[in-house]
C-alpha cells in the first residue's frame, strides 16, 4: 500500500522552503517540492492525486437555540425566514437549514451533548459508551493527508468533548487558542522534533520486530490458519505506514501564516469573543490545510452571567436558557442566540473571502452548526436546530421533514462523508443520506 | 417393497465410501422420494437433486446436504402431504450412508485444520492476561479496543476475532501503558495512609452547598451537624468547616441531601481524593440516614432543612470509581438513621481514580418543574456523609511482584527510571525471563530472545535509555503474534495448548504457573488431573470471569444498557441503575450458582430460588428481602420468577425499553434457551408498535401471521415469546399494558426523574399460546412446565453453547455425536451443569484443535 501522502498540499515555494532550512535542512524534504498536482486524476477519492481537499467543521452550540426564534416558516427555496436567520440573510444561498431532525435515541438531556457528532443511543444512562464521532471517522480515512488528522477544540470546557475514539474514549478538547496556533505554526524546536520522531521510530521498531516473528510463525501453519496470521502482518504494515506518514509531518516545516498569535481571554465571562477567537482558528486551520476536520463544542452549561457588549444580562447563560416562558428571561437569551447568529455569519463570511484554487474556502469547508437541544428549557433532544453552510452542496433551502417522528440527523453525516469523496453508506444509526441535499 | 430391500443393499454397500459424485444408490432413493419435486424444471426450494453435486469439501455443498439429512431425518421431507412414504429401512440406510460420507469429509478436513481456526485472544481476556501475569489486577484496557466481533454467538472464534491496524496500535498502547503503570507502582510507591477526606471539604460538595446555577431547591446540599441544621454555614455566614482546628466537630460535620447524582457521578464526587498510584485501597464511609420535612405550601414539594429529624429507614448507596467518564461499580452498603462506619472493603483502584457514594433509592431530577417522588406530606427521606476514609496504597509480597518481572532487583527512581550498570547483560537476562514467563511454552525460543533482545539494543543505541529501550521491547513481546494468538495445532493439543484451553475457558485469561508446571511435567494426560484442574479452577474467585462474560454473550447480558427505559411511559424505572446492576447480578449469581452446586440444566428454565436484594424484591413483589446486598432466596409457591427467562436482565435485553416484541422473546427462548437456530427473515416491515394504547402487538401480529409465508416460520417463533408479554420492559409483572395518549388521563403519581407519569393502563395482556407441538399454555407458568417436559433438549442446548464457547468452533455435523455422548453422561446426574462442564473439558471436541 502507497498512500500519496503529500499529494493534496500546495507545493512548497523556494522560499518557504528556505524559511524552514533551520530547523530541517538535513531532513527529506524534497519529496514535498515536486508538482504534486496531478490534474489530470478521475478518482474521486480523497486521497487520490489531485483531489480536491475537502473539510468539515462541526460545531455545537450546547445550550440550543430559541426553536420559536430559529426555525423558518414554509420550506425548500421559498422558505421564510426566522429572525434569527435574517441573521444570516446574506449567505442565504450558502446554507441548508432543517427542520424536524434529531438522534434517534439520543435522550438524556446535557450528557447528550457528547453525542452530537457520534449520534450514540442513550448517553444518560449510567454505562453509557460513545462511539465513534464523525471528525474522527474522517480522521481515520483521511487524516493522513494533514499534519493532523483532526483537530479539536472548545470554549470554557477541556473536557466535554464532541471527538470521540471508536473504543468510546474522548478526545480532550483544547480550549485555548493560542497553544493550538503555536502547535500548527510555530516550528518545534530540533529536539522536540527529535523526540517525537525517536517516538515514531520506537513504534517502528517495534512494529518490525513483531513483523518478523509472524512471518516464521507462518511458515509453520496450514492454510486456514495461515490467513489468520497474514491480516495481524498486513497489519502490521498498515500501521507502519501511517507512521511513516506522521513521520513525514515531523520533518516538514509548518506553514507561515501572517496572522498574529491569538489572544484567549481570561474570563468565562467574555463566552463570545472565545467562540469568535476559535472560529478564526479553525478558519486559519483549513487555511493552511493543517487538517481537515475540526469539531468546537461551544460549552454554555456553567458559564457565568455573560459579558456582552452593549447588553446587560441579569442570570447566567444556563438558567436564562431555562426561562419558564419569563418575557425578561427570553429577552437575555434572543441577545445571546443572535450573538451566537452573527459569529456564524462572520465565520461563512470569512471562508468565503479566502480563495484556494479555483473556489473559496467555503465551497471546500462544510460548516456544520447545530445542537443537542431542541428545546433547553424542557430539556428535549429532538427537533434539533441544524445548519449546514458551504462544503459544496445546492443550499438556499429549508429541508422539512416530520416534526413529530423526526428524520435521522445522522443522515446528513453520511452524506457529509460521501461529499468528502470517502465511501460509506452509514454513520451510527443512518438509513440513507440526507434527503433532499444534493452535491453542487 | 422387493425394490426396497434391494435399494437398502445397495444403499447400505456404498458405507465407508467416501465419492466425489453422489453415490450412484442415492439417485435411486432420492429418485424415488425427492426429484419429483427436487428436479431441475420444478427446482422447488432452490432445490435440484437431479444436479446436485457430491463435493463435501465444498462448504456449501456440504451444507447443502446437512439440510437434505437433517429434514429427511426429521420426516419433513418427503412433506407430509404425500402419502407414500419412504421405506423404513431403506430411509436409514440413505441417512446412514448420507451422515457417514458428511462424517467422513469433515473429519478429513478436521485432521489438517482442525475444528477451530487461529485465533487471537479477545479484548477480555488480552485484558485478563495482561493482569494476571503483570500481577496489576486494576487494570483497566478492555476499552481501548475496538468491540470484539460474535460467532456462532460467542467472541470465541476465529472469524469473530478480525485484526487491523487499529488493533496492534491498541495492543501497543495497551501494553506500555500497563507496563508503565506497574513500573510507577514501585517507582513511586507512596507510604500506606489513612486519610479522611471530609464531605465538606470536597470542591463538588461544597458547590452544591452553596447552590450555585441549578443546584438550587432540592439539588442542593445542606451542612448538617449531627442532626443539628446549620443554617449560618448555609448562607455562609459561618465558615463551610471549622477545619482540622476542632477534630471533635469535625467529625460530626456533614452534608445532606435528598436527591441523588444527576448521573452516577456527575454532579458530585469525592475530588479531593485521587489515587497516587494504580493498586489496592480500602474504603470507608461514615454516614447516616435522616428525614427532613417539607416547606410550607405552596413550596411543599421542597425539603425544609430547618426541620430534620433522625432516619426513618435505611438507604442502599452504590458506590462508583470516577475517573473522567469511566464508572465502575466497587462495592455498596446500606446506610443507617444510626451515624456508622461503612466499610466496602479492599478496592483496586487504576491511579487518578476517586469515588462517588450514591443513594441510589432517592431520585435524579430532569427539568423542568421537578418534584421528590419521596416527598410525602410528612417529609421525605435523605443521606448525610460526614467523610469518605482512605487506606492504602496497600501492599502484600505481589505489590511489586509485576516490576521484578520487569526489572528483577534493579533499583528505579521515582521518575521510573531503572538503572542497571551491565546494560547488555541485564537486557538478556530480563529479557529471557519474560518470555519465559509471558509465552507459557516449555523453552524460550532463542530467536525470539535474540529478537527482541536487538530490538532493545538497536532502540538503546538509537539514543533510548535502558528503561525506554527494555520497556519497547516488553511492548513488542506483548503485542506479538505469540502472545497475541493461540498456539493449537491440528489433532491432540499438547499439553500446553490443552492448559491455555482450558484456562481460556474458565478464566478468561492464560493458565497460572500450577496449570502450567502440570503442563510441563506431562501430567495432564494422567487420568483425573485435567478434572481436578478443573475443580480447582472453578473454586477459584477468577471463575467469574467465565460466568461473566459467558452471559454476556449466551443471554446478551452485556447489552443490559442498550436502551433505556423510555421516560415517557416507565419513568419509574428510568435512571434507575441500582435496579439494572441487581438484575444483572442475579443472572451472575445464578448461574455461579447451579455451576458451583452441580444443579440440573433445567433450573435454566425454572428454580425454585433466585438471588435477590431489595430494589429487585421490590420489582419481583417478593416481599421481606432488606437491604442492599444480592441473597439467595427462596421463592414462594407459585412465584413466576425463577429461572433464565424470567429474570428481569432477560426481559430487559429482550425488549427496546419502550415496547416489547414476541417475536424478539420468542426467537430468544427458541436461540438460547432451547438450541435451535432461528434464520434471519426475509426484508420486511417491522410492526410498528403502538404506544397510544389502543391496540396490542398480539392484534398486530395476528394480522401479520395470517399470511401464509410469514406464518410457516412465525407460527414456531413467536408462541413462547407470547408467554413473557406478562413482563414489561425492564421484567415487572403487567396485567395490562402502558400507553400514552394525550387525550386519556395519566395514573397519578412520580417517576425516578421527578417528572409525573404520562402513562395510562390500556389493554389487558394476554400470555396464552400454543406450541408448534400443539401443547396450549395459558401462561408463563404454564409454559415453564411444559418446557420443563424435555430436559436433554435444555442440557443439549447447555452443552451445545457451553462447547462453541470453550472452543471456538460450532457444532458441526460431525460434532453431533460427541455432544450427545457428553449430554449422555450427564444424565445420571440429572444433567447437572458442573457435570456438563466436566464433560465437555473431557471430550474429543475439547482436547482436539
Amino acid at each position: 500500500m502507497t498512500l500519496p501522502r503529500f499529494a493534496t498540499r500546495r507545493p512548497l515555494g523556494r522560499r518557504r522552503f528556505l524559511r524552514g532550512v533551520g530547523v530541517s535542512l538535513a531532513l527529506p524534504l524534497l519529496d514535498a517540492m515536486s508538482p504534486v498536482f496531478a490534474k489530470s486524476s478521475k478518482s474521486a477519492s480523497p486521497l487520490a492525486p489531485g483531489a480536491k481537499p475537502r473539510r468539515v467543521l462541526g460545531i455545537c452550540n450546547n445550550l440550543g437555540l430559541l426553536g420559536d426564534q430559529f426555525f423558518p416558516t414554509g420550506q425548500g427555496r421559498d422558505y421564510v425566514a426566522s429572525p434569527y436567520l435574517k441573521l444570516l440573510q446574506e449567505h442565504r444561498e450558502d446554507f441548508t437549514v432543517f427542520t424536524g431532525v434529531s438522534h434517534p435515541n439520543v435522550d438524556g438531556g446535557h450528557p447528550a451533548d457528547i453525542c452530537f457528532l457520534t449520534a450514540a443511543p442513550h448517553p444518560g444512562s449510567g454505562s453509557f459508551r460513545n462511539t465513534i464521532s464523525l471528525d474522527q471517522y474522517i480522521g481515520e480515512q483521511i487524516g493522513i493527508l494533514t499534519r493532523f488528522p483532526s483537530l479539536t477544540l472548545a470554549v470554557n470546557t477541556r473536557t466535554r468533548s464532541l471527538s470521540w475514539t471508536g473504543t468510546g474514549v474522548a478526545i480532550p478538547p483544547e480550549d485555548k487558542a493560542a497553544a493550538v496556533f503555536k502547535e500548527m505554526f510555530l516550528q518545534g524546536s530540533a529536539e522536540q522534533i527529535d523526540a517525537q520522531i525517536q517516538k515514531l521510530d520506537t513504534g517502528q521498531s517495534i512494529l518490525d520486530t513483531v513483523a518478523d516473528q509472524a512471518k516464521t510463525l507462518q511458515a509453520s501453519v496450514g492454510a486456514r490458519d495461515r490467513d489468520r496470521l497474514d491480516q495481524y502482518f498486513t497489519s502490521v504494515r498498515d500501521l507502519e505506514h501511517r507512521l511513516q506518514a506522521s513521520k513525514g509531518w515531523e520533518r516538514k516545516p509548518k506553514p507561515v501564516v501572517k496572522a498574529p498569535v491569538p489572544i484567549d481571554p481570561a474570563n468565562s465571562a467574555a463566552y463570545m469573543e472565545k467562540v469568535k477567537v476559535m472560529y478564526d482558528l479553525a478558519r486559519l486551520a483549513f487555511e493552511t490545510d493543517s487538517t481537515r476536520s475540526v469539531t468546537l463544542m461551544l460549552e454554555g452549561t456553567n458559564a457565568p452571567v455573560l459579558e456582552i457588549r452593549n447588553a446587560h444580562m441579569t442570570d447566567s447563560y444556563h438558567n436564562l436558557t431555562h426561562h419558564g416562558k419569563s418575557e425578561s428571561k427570553l429577552a437575555e437569551l434572543k441577545i445571546i442566540d443572535g450573538c451566537h447568529m452573527k459569529l456564524l455569519s462572520g465565520l461563512i463570511a470569512d471562508l468565503k473571502s479566502v480563495c484556494e484554487g479555483e473556489d473559496r474556502l467555503l465551497d471546500r469547508t462544510m460548516v456544520l452548526y447545530g445542537s443537542n437541544f431542541g428545546d433547553a428549557n424542557a430539556h428535549t433532544c429532538f427537533n434539533l436546530p441544524v445548519i449546514l453552510a458551504g462544503g459544496g452542496f445546492r443550499h438556499g433551502q429549508n429541508l422539512v421533514f416530520d416534526r413529530i417522528t423526526n428524520y435521522p440527523l445522522p443522515n446528513l453525516y453520511v452524506s457529509m462523508l460521501q461529499r468528502l469523496g470517502i465511501e460509506a453508506d452509514k454513520f451510527s444509526t443512518s438509513t440513507g443520506t440526507m434527503r433532499g441535499l444534493e452535491f453542487a | 417393497m422387493l425394490r426396497d430391500v434391494f435399494l437398502t443393499c445397495l444403499l447400505l454397500a456404498g458405507i465407508g465410501s467416501l465419492r466425489a459424485a453422489p453415490p450412484d444408490s442415492f439417485a435411486v432413493f432420492t429418485g424415488k422420494y425427492c426429484t419429483g419435486c427436487h428436479n431441475s424444471t420444478a427446482k422447488t426450494a432452490g432445490l435440484d437433486l437431479t444436479t446436485l453435486p457430491f463435493d463435501l469439501a465444498d462448504t456449501g455443498n456440504f451444507a447443502e446436504w446437512v439440510k437434505v439429512h437433517d429434514r429427511v431425518r426429521a420426516g419433513e421431507m418427503p412433506p407430509k402431504v404425500i402419502k407414500e412414504r419412504p421405506d423404513p429401512a431403506a430411509q436409514d440406510a440413505f441417512l446412514q450412508l448420507l451422515a457417514s460420507s458428511l462424517i467422513a469429509a469433515e473429519q478429513k478436513a478436521t485432521a489438517t485444520q482442525g475444528r477451530a481456526t487461529e485465533r487471537r485472544l479477545n479484548a477480555y481476556e488480552y485484558e485478563n492476561a495482561l493482569r494476571d501475569l503483570l500481577h496489576a489486577p486494576w487494570l483497566q484496557v478492555k476499552g481501548l479496543f475496538p468491540q470484539d466481533g460474535e460467532a456462532y454467538r460467542f467472541n470465541k472464534s476465529s472469524s469473530a476475532l478480525d485484526v487491523s491496524h487499529v488493533h496492534i496500535s491498541r495492543y501497543m498502547a495497551a501494553a506500555n501503558y500497563a507496563i508503565r503503570e506497574v513500573i510507577s507502582v514501585k517507582a513511586i510507591q507512596p507510604p500506606t495512609a489513612t486519610t479522611r477526606y471530609y464531605a465538606r471539604e470536597q470542591k463538588s460538595v461544597i458547590q452544591k452547598i452553596n447552590n450555585p446555577r441549578g443546584q438550587a431547591g432540592d439539588r442542593a446540599m445542606y451542612p448538617i451537624f449531627g442532626l443539628k441544621p446549620q443554617p449560618e454555614v448555609f448562607s455562609r455566614q459561618e465558615p463551610m468547616t471549622v477545619g482540622a482546628a476542632d477534630p471533635e466537630a469535625r467529625e460530626n460535620e456533614a452534608a445532606a441531601w435528598v436527591a441523588s447524582n444527576y448521573v452516577t457521578g456527575f454532579t458530585y464526587k469525592w475530588d479531593q481524593f485521587k489515587a497516587p498510584v494504580s493498586g489496592r485501597y480500602r474504603i470507608r464511609f461514615k454516614g447516616y440516614t435522616l428525614w427532613v420535612a417539607p416547606l410550607p405550601e405552596p413550596k411543599s414539594y421542597l425539603p425544609d432543612w430547618e426541620r430534620i429529624s433522625a432516619g426513618r429507614r435505611n438507604e442502599p448507596v452504590n458506590v462508583y470509581t470516577r475517573d473522567g467518564v469511566l464508572n465502575r461499580h466497587v462495592g455498596s452498603f446500606d446506610l443507617t438513621p444510626e451515624p456508622a462506619v461503612h466499610d466496602i472493603g479492599d478496592v483496586w483502584l487504576v491511579a487518578g481514580e476517586t469515588l462517588v457514594p450514591d443513594a441510589s433509592r432517592l431520585y435524579r431530577s430532569r427539568p423542568n418543574n421537578y418534584r421528590n417522588p419521596l416527598m410525602t406530606a410528612d417529609g421525605a427521606p435523605a443521606v448525610a456523609f460526614n467523610w469518605m476514609e482512605v487506606e492504602g496504597p496497600l501492599y502484600d509480597d505481589r505489590s511489586f511482584a509485576g516490576y521484578r518481572l520487569l526489572f528483577g532487583d534493579l533499583p528505579v527512581q521515582p521518575n521510573l527510571d531503572v538503572r542497571s550498570t551491565e546494560p547488555l547483560k541485564d537486557e538478556e537476562r530480563l529479557m529471557r525471563a519474560f518470555l519465559r514467563h509471558i509465552y507459557r511454552q516449555p523453552h524460550v525460543d532463542s530467536a525470539d530472545v535474540k529478537r527482541f533482545v536487538s530490538l532493545v539494543e538497536e532502540r538503546r543505541k538509537a539514543g533510548l535509555s535502558f528503561t525506554q529501550a527494555m520497556v519497547a521491547g516488553y511492548t513488542a513481546v506483548l503485542a506479538s503474534p505469540k502472545f497475541v494468538y493461540l498456539k493449537e495445532k491440528p489433532g491432540r493439543l499438547d499439553d500446553y495448548a490443552l492448559a491455555t484451553r482450558l484456562s481460556l475457558f474458565l478464566w478468561n485469561s492464560l493458565p497460572d504457573e500450577a496449570l502450567l508446571s502440570r503442563a510441563a511435567k506431562g501430567e495432564l494426560k494422567r487420568p483425573g488431573v485435567v478434572r481436578a484442574e478443573t475443580d480447582r479452577m472453578l473454586a477459584d474467585p477468577k471463575s467469574r470471569r467465565f460466568v461473566d462474560s459467558f452471559l454476556d454473550y449466551w443471554i446478551d447480558l452485556r447489552k443490559m444498557e442498550d436502551s433505556t427505559p423510555s421516560s415517557a411511559l416507565y419513568n419509574d424505572y428510568y435512571l434507575d441503575e441500582a435496579l439494572t446492576e441487581a438484575a444483572t447480578a442475579e443472572s451472575q449469581l445464578f448461574l455461579d450458582d447451579m455451576l458451583r452446586h452441580d444443579l440440573p440444566a433445567s433450573n435454566v428454565v425454572d428454580s425454585n430460588f433466585t438471588f435477590l436484594n431489595e430494589r429487585l424484591a421490590v420489582h419481583y413483589g417478593i416481599p421481606e428481602v432488606k437491604g442492599v446486598a444480592m441473597r439467595h432466596v427462596d421463592l414462594p409457591p407459585g412465584s413466576v420468577r425463577g429461572g433464565f427467562m424470567t429474570q428481569a436482565s432477560v426481559l430487559k435485553v429482550t425488549a427496546n425499553g419502550t415496547t416489547t416484541s414476541p417475536v424478539l422473546r420468542g426467537k430468544w427462548i427458541m436461540e438460547r434457551i432451547l438450541g435451535f437456530e432461528i434464520p434471519p427473515p426475509p426484508v420486511v416491515p417491522a410492526v410498528d408498535p403502538d404506544i397510544r394504547g389502543a391496540v396490542t402487538i398480539r392484534q398486530q401480529l395476528d394480522k401479520h401471521r395470517s399470511d401464509a409465508s410469514c406464518a410457516t416460520c412465525h407460527s414456531k417463533i413467536d408462541p413462547s415469546g407470547f408467554a413473557l408479554e406478562s413482563f414489561d420492559v425492564m421484567g415487572g409483572w403487567r396485567d395490562r399494558y402502558r400507553g400514552v395518549d394525550e387525550n386519556v388521563p395519566a395514573i397519578k403519581g412520580r417517576g425516578k426523574n421527578g417528572q409525573p407519569f404520562a402513562f395510562h393502563y390500556a389493554l389487558p395482556v394476554d400470555s396464552s399460546g400454543v406450541l408448534p407441538d400443539g401443547r396450549r399454555f395459558a401462561n408463563v407458568r404454564d409454559l415453564k412446565q411444559l418446557l420443563l417436559t424435555d430436559k436433554q433438549l435444555l442440557a443439549t442446548n447447555m452443552a451445545k453453547q457451553l462447547v462453541i464457547y470453550a472452543t471456538g468452533s460450532a457444532i458441526r455435523f460431525s460434532d453431533r455425536e460427541q455432544l450427545e455422548k457428553i449430554v449422555q453422561a450427564a444424565k445420571s446426574d440429572s444433567y447437572g451443569l458442573r457435570t456438563i462442564v466436566h464433560n465437555v473439558v473431557e471430550s474429543d471436541l475439547f482436547r482436539n484443535k
